[in-house]
């Protein structure tokens, strides 16, 4: 293995590590974490009304006469939004190519997940059997997925440009 | 996005219902063998040796003590929840332009060798986390405050996103290089160093 494969490597770790327990701490799970987890339920919510799914939202649960789900940690988006900060974090690149990166990825892993909330509801509530695989493994992987997928794609074009601007 | 790229994602998706398809076949002896390596590793650090994981029928895999009192509920872990980070491991390694050579195949399977250790110790923190906080007053009186912290911590890390950056750093340390996702990156490195 290269010395900048495993330098890549430590940063990543690192930055993950750091990150979690961040989020973890309790004032910046109440404060930001609990907030950003209702906005999430209150705008799955809008989508699932918008396409005659008659839903109330209630803290993070949004729930109807035939189904509910109740969004947690690893349901909000917020762990692939943490594997694309240390994945960003930890490769060589300007700040701001960073900070577009995550804002980016940031807005692409949201997007996804607000499907896979509302595709979760519908499996919930139209094909329950489907649910558990859905929700433990399917979108999850899907979601880490294309966080990775952004990461490379972002990698790939920064890198030479980082280079260009060196030279 | 090019047409190399669509032919990529194309190979992810095709990676990802492969994983899937073996991981949900494969579960119910994957779990014999995951517990069953958990417990011998446990049973290591115990004395007496008490601990015994059992894999039931419904993919839980039953979490028993011969200390517990007999009449008492025995806890049950969905293994599965632990593992299912095979599927992202076999998606990533499809990726490759050339999926079957056999660095990239070599590579995945040490990667499938390291990752089933991983699970081995993500299923122990899983058990741990259940001894230290939630057996009511028999994890009061045989833990401490800071045990619960630290193993919940720890399986709260794992479940939330370590697993996957497990897989992640398997995939990075492990594939082809001059046909991973990244090499543009890779190649205009080298280039700079030749210069």
């Amino acid at each position: 293995m290269q010395r900048n494969q495993v330098l890549f490597l430590v940063k990543f770790f690192g930055v993950l590590l750091a990150a979690y327990l961040l989020i973890a701490w309790s004032p910046v799970n109440d404060h930001v974490i609990v907030p950003f987890t209702r906005a999430i339920a209150t705008s799955s919510g809008a989508l699932l009304n918008a396409i005659g799914q008659k839903v109330t939202v209630q803290d993070t649960t949004i729930s109807s006469s035939r189904f509910g789900v109740n969004i947690n940690n690893g349901c909000n988006g917020v762990e692939a939004m943490l594997i694309l900060l240390a994945s960003i974090a930890a490769f060589p690149a300007s700040m701001r190519a960073r900070g577009a990166g995550l804002l980016l990825g940031a807005i692409v892993v949201q997007v996804l997940n607000a499907i896979r909330i509302v595709t979760l509801y519908l499996l919930g509530a139209y094909h329950p059997r489907l649910f558990d695989l859905f929700h433990t493994a399917v979108w999850q992987i899907v979601i880490i997925l294309a966080a990775i997928g952004f990461f490379l794609l972002w990698s790939a074009r920064v890198a030479p440009s980082r280079l260009a601007n060196r030279a | 996005m090019p047409q190399a790229d669509w032919r990529t994602a194309l190979r992810v998706i095709a990676g990802f219902l492969a994983g899937l398809a073996i991981w949900i076949l494969l579960t119910p002896l994957y779990d014999r063998v995951i517990a069953a390596g958990a417990q011998a590793t446990m049973r290591l650090f115990e004395k007496p040796k008490v601990t015994r994981l059992e894999p039931g029928a419904d993919q839980y895999v039953t979490v028993d003590r011969a200390d517990f009192d007999p009449r008492s509920k025995r806890p049950d872990i969905p293994l599965r929840d632990l593992t299912f980070n095979i599927v992202l491991l076999t998606a990533l390694f499809a990726a490759s332009k050339r999926p079957f050579s056999d660095r990239n195949i070599g590579g995945f399977l040490i990667s499938l060798v390291v990752l089933a250790l991983t699970h081995v110790l993500g299923t122990i923190v899983e058990v741990m986390s259940i001894y230290v906080a939630k057996l009511g007053m028999w994890s009061t009186v045989h833990y401490t405050a800071f045990d619960r912290n630290v193993w919940g911590v720890a399986n709260h890390f794992y479940r939330l996103v370590l697993m996957y950056a497990i897989a992640f750093a398997l995939w990075w340390i492990f594939r082809d290089p001059a046909t991973a996702a990244a090499a543009p990156a890779a190649k205009a490195a080298k280039k700079k160093k030749k210069r």
